[in-house]
């Protein structure tokens, strides 16, 4: 008698601490980090979990996410994009699926800027010489150029083209030259160069 | 008489072995490694009172062995040290746990790792009349922007400028009434810190 109420003691605890482990809750992280997103519209499912990942605060669009549920161990996961910020042109995600065993934290997310054309008119340039640049993107205007264009500039980021070296006895100024980068090309800065 | 000749031709063989292994040769280590992303000439390595120059490779990005010509015996200590930096770049040891001074045999092969990386510096300068908030200057897409405070006297962008490589500060917003203009505002970073890239910003007529 005695034998048998140890008996089911032990069968119910044993089914208490089965279901505290292979539950509805995990008990294992599912994230990793993100690159390229400078504003919020980043959506990932991991299977009918949604998660939104907020806008960098680090400024360089870079940081960690982690889903809210947690998963279990063995379960499999499969994280994809489902929504990108309207900056960007592609998401791509890196060690996006497997099976749990660990804390996952090495799911790569990395979005792409979309980018945009930085070009300009250039007036009564008679002499070679003319260098322009934008921070390291350095372009060089040979004489008689009537146009320039810099290297594509990423949406939402700022420019700045400058003069780096004035040609051959003429003096040039930059009109339009700086700016942040919006939805569409940007070509209208001017180059006047005098005499 | 087989067995008396055999007798000393063994033995005469042993001895000829034993010379082989533990005679006059003495093992002989090398100190020798890798320097990964060396771009200028310059780089000297010093351990044993032996100093040799590393040269960068043929093809920028390559990797670049190099050997002291003097061989340590088993037990000698080395201490590799950098006596000279390369021109424009610094370079360091690679990885957690240093492997530049150790004691020669306790490793089979000696194999010291550095990397270089290009200098960096900064770039900013002096500000005249910002008497409010407001002024936001970029360095091209590339340099990141910098917001001087109300009635800053100097600034200097978060971002530091890579060797040989172009900046050119803009202002990319004027402080509400003022206009601002940038003096020196280009140039191709060399050795040192640039500090005269000034700001003078007079009241709106």
């Amino acid at each position: 008698m005695k034998r048998f109420y140890l008996r089911v003691g032990a069968a119910l605890a044993c089914a208490v601490t089965l279901s505290a482990c292979g539950g509805s809750d995990g008990e294992l992280l599912l994230g990793g980090s993100y690159a390229g997103v400078t504003k919020a519209g980043l959506v990932l499912t991991n299977g009918d979990q949604r998660f939104e990942v907020p806008a960098s605060t680090a400024g360089n669009g870079t940081g960690s996410f982690y889903f809210q549920d947690l998963v279990s161990t063995d379960d499999e996961y499969d994280v994809k994009v489902v929504g990108m910020p309207d900056n960007v042109s592609t998401c791509d995600v890196v060690n996006g699926k497997g099976r749990a065993a660990f804390n996952i934290t090495t799911v790569q997310v990395i979005c792409t800027f979309k980018k945009h054309k930085l070009s300009g008119t250039v007036a009564n340039l008679r002499a070679s010489g003319l260098i322009l640049v934008n921070g390291s993107d350095r372009v060089e205007v040979p004489a008689g150029a009537t146009g320039f264009a810099m290297a594509e500039v990423p949406e939402d980021a700022v420019y700045g083209v400058a003069i780096l070296q004035q040609p051959a006895n003429q003096a040039c100024t930059v009109a339009n030259g700086s700016g942040t980068m919006g939805k569409n090309d940007i070509s209208n800065l001017t180059v006047t160069c005098a005499p | 008489m087989k067995s008396f000749l055999i007798r000393p031709a063994l033995a005469l063989a042993l001895a000829a072995g034993l010379a082989g292994c533990g005679g006059s040769d003495k093992a002989e280590f090398t100190v020798a490694g890798t320097v990964y992303n060396l771009l200028y000439p310059g780089l000297k390595l010093t351990t044993n009172g032996t100093t040799i120059d590393v040269a960068p490779p043929a093809k920028a990005g390559d990797e670049v062995s190099f050997a002291f010509p003097n061989k340590l015996e088993y037990g000698d200590e080395y201490n590799v040290q950098i006596t000279g930096e390369p021109l424009h770049q610094d370079c360091d040891l690679v990885g957690q746990y240093p492997t530049n001074a150790d004691t020669a045999g306790r490793l089979a092969q000696i194999a010291i790792r550095y990397s270089c990386v290009i200098e960096q510096h900064a770039i900013g300068g002096a500000i005249s009349g910002l008497t409010v908030a407001g002024l936001v200057l970029a360095n091209g897409s590339t340099g990141g922007t910098v917001a001087p405070a109300k009635d800053a006297t100097s600034y200097a962008f978060p971002l530091t400028v890579e060797y040989n490589q172009t900046y050119g500060v803009t202002v990319l917003t004027q402080p509400a009434g003022l206009t601002c203009s940038v003096s020196n505002p280009t140039g191709t970073m060399g050795d040192v810190d640039i500090k005269n890239i000034n700001v003078a910003c007079v009241p709106n007529t």
